[in-house]
């Protein structure tokens, strides 16, 4: 053990001279990239979030003023918040759930299925486009589809879906249940690897359907699961075009999502000192969430392997 | 297995992270790269070729214009070339404020009311004070008011490029169908809600599909009209005290939303989203548009019928109108060539090449010299000559030119629409919501100002 322990530490020092250099010349664009795009402006933005910058002039040293004001007076930062976690809340089960359904029903052999999965991925690519929610707008607006279709129901509306304060969040959330094509991929791969001969056995043993996809199923999808919800979660927590092209944040600040009110701080009302804070208040927030998901893992994600 | 899911898992969490916050923190990312633009700067004026870059927002038509109207100075001085960069109203000022952090402001910039002051506290915008003393500029054309309005603190960093009034545009049409006679400039706002109700009620037409909330700018009218100004002399504040002047208001509009004779928030931005050119105004279903003295003149292309009255009087109020400059140029603090700028503003403004390719769409222009030029020219279209008879018309309903907007005036905005949605929507009282607007604009106001 010691010996091998030695050998290797001899093997690191003979590799790092020639062949370290080689590996950070490889790593050079990808490098240059991290450092120009993301570490220096990841830098400034935590040096602006304590100033009052505000794009036009030099920035001023504040220290935590911007934090307190977000955290203690800022009301439209409660409602941003709310907005987007009332979001995310209802939102990404739905898409999962929608997500995992329509995996079951294409993760079968049958003619065409490949067309179907380039089909039902489709409103992935193009679903957070300016086009498409141009579209939406336009699909429950009151000279809307929707609109009309409710009405030949006899439902009468004093305001259409995305006018409406109380219902145009859910516009928004069902675009993002519309895509739902890149959970349902993944989904897709891991159904393909569940082993065939655990449903073979268990259908030996008589289990229905039903019983199959609860106690196979899902299990055994389960680090699939989990992938997927930490994704959608950050995801959804960024949740930007939307809201910004179907409502701008209206009607009454019913859809102002978080980093709708960030730009906003920043571009429209030039307040980019504070809009950093924001944006490290929401850094927090995502990497909270995410460590918080992942020390639940232990109760309910099964890894084959254990 | 499980290894494989966890560090993937890991990777793509790390990465959307990374991702996350580049896009929070993106503009800063493109400060790295400009700046570069203004090393060109050495050379001098003298004969030697000089790119000036200019911006503007506007539509399609002016795009052409303006991009004729540069072509045209280069013609007649050919070492001056420009580097244009037009764009739509919208994000037209994020694109610029972030040109400005990165220094790379383009070197004639188009600027509006709403952002003067805020340009102007930062330093960003050169005082051309200098080329109007040693004639590069000259101002002697421009109305002292107007002028004033790009001078803030002594410096002159702005010119008023055109000044536009608060217009009622109308469809003679529409009117004619709902049995409504055509208003004249002694009407009330009793007349205007009780004809937009008639016209709905006859032709199932809006009666007026503008958004009084937009912006303050309909607000500041009736505010004035009531005797007042909207925001204090030192901008700390709201100027006026009685919150009933807010709640009238409030209650006016809700009542014309509620008889269907306005536009509801909801049936609003489903038009805004349309564009005015394609709202109901272009094919007469609507009776009134409360808008700008050019607003004619840009919907000319789609509906030539249209006419227009002053805004409505309040019973026993005072004057409420003021000339409102309508755009500016500005020159950039940081431009290597502010007197050539200084000299194709002179020249856009007063000369008639640059009018007679303008023909005022850019609202009525400030310069005396080009406004009887384009009288006498016999050009006007009958919707150029409306907007020149309409500054004679509006003239004695004038009352003094506001100081520019506040610092923080977009947020201020922001706070009337919210404060007055709540109301149309039904959530709160006009009391409640005129008291809400009051603590948030004052608190807005004393932070910027």
């Amino acid at each position: 053990m010691a010996m091998r322990k030695a050998k290797s530490l001899q093997e690191t020092q003979h590799y790092s001279a020639k062949d370290n250099a080689v590996g950070y010349l490889l790593m050079t664009p990808w490098l240059i990239g991290f450092i120009l795009m993301w570490a220096i402006p990841a830098g400034m933005s935590i040096y602006y979030s304590f100033t009052d910058y505000n794009l036009l002039s030099a920035p001023n040293w504040v220290g935590f003023q911007n934090y307190v004001t977000i955290l203690t007076t800022d009301t439209n930062f409660r409602q941003a918040l709310f907005v987007t976690l009332g979001y995310v809340f209802v939102m990404v089960p739905l898409r999962l759930i929608f997500a995992l359904f329509v995996a079951n029903l294409l993760n079968k052999k049958h003619v065409g299925m490949a067309m179907y999965r380039v089909l039902y991925y489709v409103p992935s690519i193009i679903g957070g486009s300016i086009a498409v929610s141009v579209v939406w707008k336009q699909i429950f607006g009151n000279q809307g589809v929707i609109m009309s279709l409710l009405e030949r129901f006899g439902i009468e509306q004093e305001y259409s879906l995305v006018g409406n304060p109380r219902t145009a969040l859910f516009v928004i959330i069902l675009m993002g249940v519309w895509q739902f094509g890149s959970s349902m991929l993944i989904f897709l791969s891991g159904l393909k690897q569940i082993p065939d001969a655990l449903y073979e056995s268990a259908a030996m043993d008589g289990a229905t359907p039903i019983q199959r996809f609860w106690k196979i199923t899902i299990p055994m999808l389960t680090p699939t699961i989990f992938f997927n919800l930490i994704q959608q979660i950050i995801n959804g927590l960024r949740i930007f075009t939307e809201s910004k092209i179907i409502t701008d944040g209206g009607p009454m600040n019913s859809t102002l999502t978080y980093v709708l009110y960030l730009y906003r701080t920043a571009f429209t009302n030039f307040h980019m000192g504070y809009s950093c804070a924001l944006a490290w208040i929401m850094v927090l927030i995502i990497g909270l969430a995410t460590v918080l998901l992942f020390k639940t893992q232990k109760s309910w994600v099964y890894y084959e392997a254990q | 297995m499980r290894k494989l899911w966890k560090r993937t898992t890991a990777i793509v969490m790390a990465s959307t992270m990374a991702l996350s916050l580049a896009a929070c923190s993106g503009e800063s990312a493109a400060n790295s790269q400009a700046g570069g633009d203004t090393a060109t700067a050495e050379a001098s004026s003298a004969g030697e070729d000089i790119t000036l870059r200019i911006t503007w927002w506007g539509g399609q038509s002016r795009h052409e214009y303006t991009q004729q109207i540069l072509d045209k100075y280069t013609e007649l001085h050919p070492n001056i070339h420009f580097e244009a960069t037009p764009s739509g109203w919208d994000g037209y000022f994020e694109k610029l404020a972030t040109d400005t952090a990165t220094g790379a402001m383009p070197d004639i910039v188009q600027m509006d009311y709403l952002y003067v002051s805020t340009y102007a506290a930062n330093n960003s915008l050169a005082d051309l004070t200098p080329y109007m003393e040693d004639g590069t500029m000259d101002a002697s054309t421009i109305d002292a008011d107007i002028l004033a309005s790009g001078n803030i603190d002594g410096k002159q960093i702005a010119m008023p490029l055109s000044t536009s009034l608060l217009t009622v545009a109308y469809s003679p049409t529409c009117l004619e169908a709902a049995g409504v006679e055509e208003p004249t400039s002694d009407w009330t706002w009793e007349d205007f809600a009780a004809m937009c109700s008639e016209v709905h009620e006859k032709t199932g037409y809006l009666g007026t599909s503008s958004g009084p909330v937009d912006d303050t700018n309909n607000f500041n009218y009736w505010v004035r009209q009531h005797g007042e100004q909207l925001f204090s002399d030192d901008n700390k504040s709201l100027g006026f005290e009685d919150d009933q002047i807010t709640v009238d208001f409030f209650n006016l509009w809700k009542g014309m939303m509620d008889d269907g004779a306005a536009a509801d928030p909801d049936e609003y931005e489903q038009l805004l989203a349309l564009g005015i050119e394609a709202g109901p105004m272009a094919t007469d279903e609507c009776g009134y548009y409360i808008n700008w003295n050019n607003y004619t003149t840009l919907m000319a292309n789609v509906n030539d019928n249209l006419k227009m009255v002053t805004p409505p009087q309040l019973e026993g109020g005072e004057n409420g109108l003021w000339m409102k400059p309508g755009m500016f140029f500005s020159v950039a603090e940081t431009s290597q060539y502010k007197e050539e700028c200084a000299a194709f503003i002179d020249w856009f403004i007063n000369s008639e090449e640059a009018n007679a390719i303008m023909m005022g769409e850019r609202g009525t222009p400030v310069s005396s010299t080009a406004r009887e030029y384009l009288i006498n020219s016999g050009k006007l279209t009958e919707q150029q000559q409306q907007m020149f008879d309409y500054v004679d018309q509006a003239a004695p309903l004038c009352g003094d030119t506001p100081a520019p907007d506040p610092v923080g005036i977009a947020e201020v905005n922001q706070a009337f629409k919210d404060a007055a949605y709540s109301v149309f929507y039904n959530q709160v009282s006009a009391e409640d919501a005129a008291a809400s607007f009051r603590q948030q604009a004052n608190s807005i106001l004393a932070a910027n100002n």
